[in-house]
């Protein structure tokens, strides 16, 4: 390969997949030419990458202006629900450890302020609007993808189905697994105590159990039993591989435009709440008067996973924005 | 869609976007002819990501499309909604360059 093709071939990486698919030997030729012209040009360098940042963006459902073939459009709107999906993950995987912290503390005692004891109601409130919507949008979406693979229509959904039910009997199994032992799950006296079932606690916490600053304190967490740190880091790759599985599944799926305006709808709903949830977590950060050793205590693990929960928030809003664009 | 409503989801590709219509708007061309083409009638040398982006953007719009080329570097042409578009498109540049130019005039006495 010539040094030139070869360095167009480089500068094509910064592009997605079905982006190079489309024009990828077409614009090859043109930055060879350019390359011929310009041998040396930081210019075009940071040109192509950021062209290859929004066209990932684009094919993320995230920028770009809705297609005018229905076709088009159907398949951005497929995007930026995988991306609100993802999304809505990454805010529940972090959020959770958050709430779950304070229900559990809830499950020792009360809340020690006003600020903590509305946070955590609002949060859990929250929690059970959005997990409502989340069974919601899955339910009909796995019905469609279901009935496709049942009639042998789609085999392109079957690897991504495969990962996101693995995904899940992981983070299920597992998180019943180290959720036991805690308040309210092997009949603990406490188990009435809190906001919330004893379980329901424990397995938000298990789930969540990698979503800890102990990742910054190695000495302290290699005290900890092997079981237990083999599930800090199986968790995380268990629900990436739920949610690759289930964004996958979205995009591929030829879903039907009635189901395409119900997901947006959820979507929408789904920001809405996890704005609520957010308030609320700010609320529980900005009345941080608990002292040293309770269990209500913010950390800077609890600060870090609230910029965390506003980003995922921003980038779901742009995902249902765009999505909306596309449907009208 | 209203044509001079075409452009306007294409926020800072619109300029680029308005080039590659000019510029399509007498023959196909591929990446490269487009990109000497517009450096010799506006004086712009327009980036290859830049380019392309925007070229994505007037296809996903229906304002070009592709044509069939056994070449590696294949051209585009205009549609007829792409012709409307920039007819649009540019009839509202020169009415901003209109006024500008009546007001200059008044103002500064610049003709």
């Amino acid at each position: 390969m010539r040094p030139a093709r070869r360095r167009a071939a480089r500068l094509l990486r910064w592009y997605p997949r079905a982006w190079r698919v489309r024009y990828g030997e077409e614009f090859t030729e043109l930055l060879i030419a350019d390359l011929a012209e310009r041998p040396r040009s930081a210019a075009r360098t940071a040109d192509v990458i950021r062209g290859g940042l929004v066209a990932r963006l684009a094919d993320a459902g995230l920028s770009g202006c809705p297609p005018r073939s229905p076709e088009l459009a159907r398949m951005q709107v497929r995007a930026c629900l995988a991306s609100l999906a993802c999304c809505v993950a990454v805010f529940l995987g972090v959020g959770g450890a958050i709430w779950s912290q304070l229900v559990i503390g809830w499950q020792w005692s009360a809340p020690d302020t006003a600020a903590t004891t509305v946070a955590t109601f609002v949060m859990t409130g929250t929690v059970l609007v959005l997990g409502l919507v989340a069974l919601l949008a899955v339910l009909p979406v796995a019905w469609t993808v279901a009935s496709r693979l049942a009639r042998g229509q789609t085999r392109a959904l079957a690897v991504p189905s495969a990962l996101f039910l693995a995904g899940l009997a992981v983070m299920i199994v597992g998180s019943r697994h180290f959720g036991n032992g805690w308040p309210g799950t092997g009949g603990h006296p406490w188990a009435r105590t809190g906001l919330v079932p004893g379980g329901v606690a424990a397995f938000a916490w298990a789930s969540t159990l990698s979503v800890s600053s102990f990742w910054a304190h190695p000495a302290a967490l290699a005290a900890f039993p092997a079981a237990e740190l083999t599930w800090m880091v199986l968790s995380p790759l268990a629900l990436a591989c739920l949610v690759a599985g289930a964004a996958t599944a979205v995009r591929r799926a030829e879903l039907p435009p009635a189901l395409l305006r119900f997901e947006g709808r959820l979507g929408a709903a789904a920001c809405v709440t996890m704005a609520v949830f957010l308030g609320g977590g700010c609320a529980w950060l900005a009345g941080r008067t608990a002292p040293p050793g309770s269990p209500f205590r913010p950390g800077a693990i609890d600060v870090a996973g609230l910029a965390v929960m506003a980003l995922a928030l921003g980038v779901a809003c742009q995902a249902a924005r765009q999505g909306r664009r596309g449907l009208s | 869609m209203p044509r001079d409503k075409a452009l306007d989801g294409f926020g800072r590709y619109v300029g680029p976007a308005t080039l590659i219509l000019a510029s399509l708007a007498d023959g196909p061309k591929h990446g490269y002819a487009l990109t000497k083409d517009i450096e010799s009638f506006a004086g712009v040398r327009v980036a290859p990501g830049t380019l392309y982006e925007a070229l994505a953007r007037l296809q996903t719009q229906g304002l070009i499309e592709p044509v069939e080329s056994h070449d590696r570097r294949r051209p585009y042409r205009l549609t007829e909604t792409g012709a409307a578009t920039l007819q649009a498109q540019l009839a509202a540049q020169r009415r901003v360059a209109d006024v500008g130019l009546r007001r200059l005039a008044q103002g500064w006495g610049l003709t």
